[in-house]
């Protein structure tokens, strides 16, 4: 029986890897739809290198990131061959899991971190996973070393209300935060200091499992205290303290690292994926005074979190069989390419895929032993979304709500954001 | 062939059919099919992600209309734009046509360097706007600090970033303006000046009872082509201000894209855009009756 089973699997194994030897035989190219961003180029670069190997030609299809997710929508409704490989992000991970081939039997996974992968955010309907990771990616609290000891970093908002007023008297620096805070950069303002604060976008807060958020109604949290605190917040650090720039609510997060790589801020919170480009000389005035923290807190909470998500790659359901085959081929190699991560950590300064290369990175680099600390094998995470396909609604409706209010009255900021509550909840509900 | 045997169309008639059938099968494919298919997907329950495709009749078109922020924000803000938009680069335009119908040496360079802004994509205008007004790094600001002036942050009022995005409109279509104008003068008879000349009209009274009412047919058709275009500006504005503050400068078409695209309800995106193509209709209508008239005047 034994023997039965062994020339079983032996066949089978054989089918295989003829079939990819098939594939491999027909397909001369991989196409890839993604955006072009330091973690994705370095990210490509090891398809490049594998496909250089294979004889496989990888085709690049930048698209822009203003317009990634409705395109990609409609390319993958529409059913069509376009990409063979797609960048997919936590915030899109239920948009498309139906849409998506299954990735669990891609070699490799194994190693890759299980908070960024939960099913919550990319499992389809059958408990599949639909992902593979391209790297961590989340935001931490930069500041700049030549204005600020470590002992010196704020650790909650008012300290950093009280040490940028200290820099800015000193005329040591022209601002003292700047972060994106408009629509599709939230994250960058609004959203680490609404966590800081234990607050979040919908209730219960920190909540994702969609059964209780719809057991609660979807209820926004724009009419909560904490959610007015937060606003305020930011309308004294423009308005009245005057640490953040008067044009701060227009900004996205290219305007913001310009500002903080020009030198005119002591902190910016940005994806740390952009270690690499904050600390490049060629582009950045403070290139060697930079370093990382933790988020300061804000009244209500006292406990340090941590907010970690990942960016992944997910091939098309509608592909050809060959070209899922070569797809998922490329990407068990990319798993395992430790001279490739080691070049996608060193560009970008985020945490490649695999994990088993982690403490290898943080016993030589202190950037990657502070993530890894504060975040990465933080017992207190935010998820950075929410996972159902309403997600880009609610972030629109939230992100128009709390604009209004910052840029309005500050007396009229509770009556703003109760006006508002609504509009949240019904994009959640899909009204 | 008819009943008596003649074919139904002359050999003329069907020469001409013929030339024309290829336009026509791609204005079908490319112009109404879609349309078709947008209003059909405009009475339907058809979210960009779950296509149902389950029949809704008139929900959308409801939900729209009773949207206050289309009706108090959207419409007004598409209407105003269109007004200042057209109004503003048509007399920009029509003052640079009239300088450039004068000779003077290096005319032809002139003439060139004021085309440039056609040439510029709006999308790179619009992002280079948006940096010449950034409140931080840009020009503007620096200009104003150096005059001894406070730096203003333009994007994030409504009525500045509101009047960025017209300004940059403007920009972008004044030299479209001033060569069809100036093509216009270009082709009036010299006659009537001549004699006005003679009679020693003023050179007011030359524009406004010469220059003015011959250009008549030439500023309706630009101003007619310019309006319903001002009424589908989307690129100019999603770039330089995503509709915001909030959505203080979303005009119609961020309003149908941001349905249709961001919270991926292409049933009500359709619905909104069906709106849309139904009043530019009358507009323009409208518009080329009531500037005929004053053209007329």
């Amino acid at each position: 029986m034994k023997r039965i089973a062994r020339r079983t699997l032996t066949a089978l194994a054989a089918v295989g890897a003829f079939a990819v030897g098939t594939a491999e035989a027909q397909v001369k190219e991989l196409r890839i739809g993604y955006q072009p961003s330091p973690i994705q180029d370095a990210s490509i670069a090891m398809f490049e290198t594998w496909g250089a190997k294979k004889g496989i030609k990888i085709v690049k299809v930048p698209n822009s990131y203003g317009v990634y997710v409705e395109k990609m929508t409609a390319s993958l409704t529409s059913n069509s061959d376009q990409y063979d490989v797609i960048w997919h992000n936590d915030d899109w991970g239920q948009l498309w899991a139906h849409l998506l081939e299954p990735t669990d039997d891609i070699p490799g996974l194994q190693f890759a971190e299980k908070w960024g992968m939960d099913k919550v955010v990319f499992g389809n309907a059958q408990g599949q996973n639909t992902v593979v990771p391209m790297g961590q990616t989340f935001s931490v609290f930069f500041y700049r070393t030549d204005l600020l000891q470590p002992n010196e970093v704020p650790k909650t908002l008012q300290e950093v209300v009280d040490v940028s007023k200290k820099l800015q008297a000193a005329n040591k620096v022209k601002w003292g935060y700047v972060g994106g805070m408009a629509m599709n950069h939230s994250w960058f303002s609004w959203f680490w200091s609404m966590w800081g604060n234990n607050c979040d976008v919908l209730m219960p807060f920190y909540e994702r499992d969609n059964k209780v958020l719809a057991q609660n109604g979807w209820k926004s949290s724009l009419g909560e205290p904490c959610m007015k605190q937060t606003v305020e917040y930011w309308w004294d650090a423009i308005n009245t303290h005057k640490i953040s720039p008067r044009g701060m609510p227009a900004y996205d997060r290219n305007e913001a690292n310009a500002i903080f790589m020009a030198g005119d801020a002591a902190f910016t919170v940005a994806d740390s994926l952009w270690w690499g480009t904050f600390t490049d000389p060629a582009k950045s005035k403070v290139a060697t005074k930079i370093a990382a923290a933790r988020f300061p807190l804000g009244p209500n909470r006292q406990k340090n979190f941590a907010w970690d998500d990942i960016w992944g790659w997910a091939i098309p359901k509608s592909i050809p069989a060959e070209r899922k085959a070569l797809a998922k081929e490329m990407l068990a190699a990319m798993m395992v390419d430790e001279e490739g991560q080691m070049k996608l950590w060193k560009a970008t300064g985020a945490p490649p895929p695999n994990t088993q290369f982690w403490p290898k990175i943080a016993a030589q680099d202190p950037f990657m032993k502070l993530l890894k600390e504060a975040v990465l094998d933080s017992p207190d995470k935010v998820r950075g979304a929410y996972y159902f396909p309403q997600w880009p609604a609610v972030h629109k409706a939230f992100n128009d709500a709390v604009t209004k209010a910052v840029t309005g009255k500050r007396e009229d900021i509770a009556k703003v954001l109760a006006e508002n509550a609504e509009s949240v909840s019904k994009a959640a509900q899909g009204k | 062939m008819t009943g008596a045997g003649r074919p139904l169309f002359g050999e003329q008639t069907r020469f001409m059919l013929l030339l024309i059938t290829p336009a026509a099968l791609l204005l079908t494919l490319f112009q109404v099919v879609p349309i078709a298919i947008g209003a059909n997907a405009s009475f339907r329950d058809w979210a960009l992600y779950n296509p149902k495709k389950t029949w809704v009749g008139l929900h959308h078109y409801e939900a729209v209309l009773s949207d206050p922020e289309f009706l108090w924000v959207v419409l007004p803000n598409t209407f105003i734009f269109m007004i200042l938009s057209v109004a503003g680069a048509l007399v920009l335009g029509l003052a640079l046509a009239l300088l450039l119908n004068r000779p003077f040496a290096g005319q032809k360079i002139v003439q060139t360097v004021l085309l440039v802004p056609l040439m510029v994509a709006p999308v790179i205008a619009a992002i280079m706007m948006r940096w010449m007004f950034n409140d931080q790094f840009g020009i503007v600001n620096a200009v104003l600090e150096g005059l001894g002036l406070d730096g203003q942050p333009w994007l994030v009022e409504r009525w500045t970033a509101f009047g960025v995005i017209v300004m940059t409109d403007i920009w972008l279509w004044t030299p479209w303006y001033t060569l069809l104008l100036l093509a216009g003068l270009q082709s009036l008879p010299r006659e009537p000046f001549e004699a006005a000349a003679i009679d020693g009209t003023s050179t007011w009274r030359v524009f406004t009872h010469l220059t003015l009412p011959m250009l008549r047919s030439v500023i309706v058709v630009c101003v007619v082509i310019r309006a319903i275009d001002a009424f589908r500006t989307f690129d100019i504005v999603w770039t330089l201000t995503g509709g915001g503050p909030g959505r203080s400068t979303e005009l119609f078409s961020l309003y149908a894209y941001v349905l249709a695209f961001l919270t991926l309800d292409f049933g009500r995106g359709s619905a909104a855009a069906i709106i849309g193509g139904l009043i530019i209709l009358v507009v323009g209508a409208v518009l080329y009756r009531v500037v005929d008239r004053i053209a007329r005047v």
